[in-house]
């Protein structure tokens, strides 16, 4: 089956320190995919190889067969951890900008997803609440009718509350064919849309395996978590 | 895509030059109010201001420009412009022309402040600024000034003069930002980038100042005609001679390190 993310012996490190050590692993459309592992295990360095944010590395990565640029930017919506959005932009400049930038973005729902959420159109990002900014670039992302979502702890900052509308959120109106890999710590939240888990220990991939595996032995993803990391509390 | 980059390029950075614009346009409507109400001291004090405003316009324009770059791709904002679907030759060449564009408009501000200070002059002088017509024909400086036809290919000099010089600040600079950015450098990257720009910069003049008068290649500027020759640029009397080597030297480092910029953006980056 043709594969939309081929990661190869992927290798990177930051001077003598290693963040990412011959990673390898593949993922085909339609996948749900948890990205998990403790803090500084390289799960960001990774998503930002997969987005074209850092390019000195070794190995090989391709999304849908090319390699991170122009074409695969224009098939990957991506929301980062950081707030990215400059202070004077508004939620109008905001979809503006994606809708002349990327062919699937899909204006219409965005307009209707910022009253949705309650924004308004015209408010500035810097007098906006964090969680209104959250919201805002949720929005920006899960508007994109892009084959692969990349999503970098996108529950950090939401309260438990709002974290089960924001999955719904993202499950609905993503295609079924489109991918979506999820960093998370809230594992709990979040395992019951994982199709396939991948567990990065110090810049190792030593989890590969689809959810229904590692259920096998009656344990849920969450167990399984913290039984691979138990050193680390 | 190129297009949309543009346009917001401009529109992001318009947000920091157009404050430049707008006090510059305020004080010259001043200078201009004391020109019609004949009030002197608003003259003279807007005059003053107006000197203040086109350097500190070219100024504060250079820093807005090199700010807006680094917080547009080295910041937090990198995330946004480093994920759009266009290459990063295309992302910098937006930055270039849109750099380029209010660079040049804060010296034709410049040059607009300088007029009005100039007619508010003559206007304060009513009209005894004809002594200075006198005065050149009196030293003789009247006969150096050149014809019209060549004040015109003295004009066009001029502008693609400054288009070099401006492509060359702004080649040197992106540069110099941008490899402070990259992984090795990018711990203090206002301090590389400072000490890159420098020796960058602070070399490739040492050398263009030693082409310019070395070179045998430059410009024959008389009062009848301004021509090409194959020459060492010569300042003996009656002639009016400027090195080309120099600025032909300078502008080719400049652009060979936009396109080492272009390359670093594209292979080298490491968003923080």
């Amino acid at each position: 089956m043709e594969q939309l993310i081929t990661v190869e012996n992927l290798h990177k490190s930051y001077g003598s320190k290693t963040v990412l050590d011959e990673v390898s692993f593949t993922a085909q459309p339609g996948q749900i995919i948890g990205l998990l592992g403790p803090n500084g295990c390289g799960k960001t360095t990774l998503i930002k190889i997969l987005t074209g944010l850092i390019k000195d590395h070794t190995g090989t990565v391709r999304i849908n067969n090319e390699e991170p640029g122009a074409y695969s930017k224009s098939i990957v919506a991506y929301l980062p951890e950081k707030t990215y959005l400059p202070d004077w932009m508004r939620p109008v400049d905001a979809i503006n900008y994606f809708a002349d930038f990327y062919k699937d973005f899909d204006k219409d729902k965005a307009i209707a997803m910022v009253a949705r959420f309650g924004l308004d159109m015209k408010q500035r990002v810097k007098t906006m609440s964090k969680g209104q900014q959250e919201k805002l670039r949720l929005l920006l992302v899960i508007c994109r009718n892009a084959q692969l979502f990349i999503l970098d702890e996108p529950l950090g900052g939401v309260d438990p509350a709002a974290r089960a509308k924001i999955l719904d959120l993202i499950l609905e109106n993503r295609a079924a064919s489109s991918t979506v890999l999820i960093s998370t710590h809230l594992i709990s939240d979040v395992e019951y849309i994982f199709d396939r888990v991948l567990m990065i220990n110090e810049g190792h991939l030593i989890v590969n395996k689809h959810v229904n595996e590692l259920r096998e032995s009656g344990k849920s993803v969450e167990e399984v978590f913290k039984e691979v990391f138990s050193y680390a509390w | 895509m190129l297009g949309k980059l543009l346009k917001h390029e401009f529109k992001q950075s318009a947000r920091s030059v157009m404050l430049i614009y707008a006090s510059a346009a305020a004080v010259i409507l001043f200078v201009f109010f004391g020109m019609l109400t004949k009030i002197t001291w608003i003259g003279i004090v807007g005059s003053i201001v107006l000197y203040i405003v086109a350097l500190v316009g070219i100024v504060m324009t250079l820093v807005s420009v090199i700010k807006n770059f680094y917080d547009t791709l080295y910041s937090n904002q990198g995330y946004l412009s480093f994920t759009l679907p266009v290459k990063c030759s295309n992302l910098l060449l937006s930055k270039v022309l849109v750099s380029m564009v209010w660079i040049i408009l804060s010296f034709v501000l410049a040059g607009l402040c300088f007029l009005v200070i100039g007619m508010n002059a003559r206007a304060a002088a009513e009209g005894s600024m004809e002594g200075i017509w006198d005065v050149l024909e009196m030293t003789g400086l009247k006969e150096m000034l050149p014809s019209g036809a060549t004040l015109v290919k003295l004009l066009i000099l001029l502008v693609v003069l400054v288009l070099l010089t401006v492509l060359t600040f702004i080649g040197f600079v992106y540069f110099a930002v941008t490899l402070a950015n990259t992984r090795l450098l990018q711990k203090h990257p206002k301090l590389f980038g400072f000490l890159i720009f420098f020796a960058t910069y602070g070399v490739s003049n040492a050398i263009a100042t030693k082409l310019t008068y070395s070179l045998p290649l430059s410009l024959e500027i008389s009062t009848e005609t301004v021509k090409l020759a194959f020459v060492a640029m010569d300042q003996s009397e009656g002639m009016l001679s400027y090195g080309l080597g120099g600025t032909i030297f300078l502008a080719l480092v400049a652009f060979g390190l936009l396109l080492l910029t272009g390359w670093i953006m594209e292979h080298k980056v490491n968003i923080k």
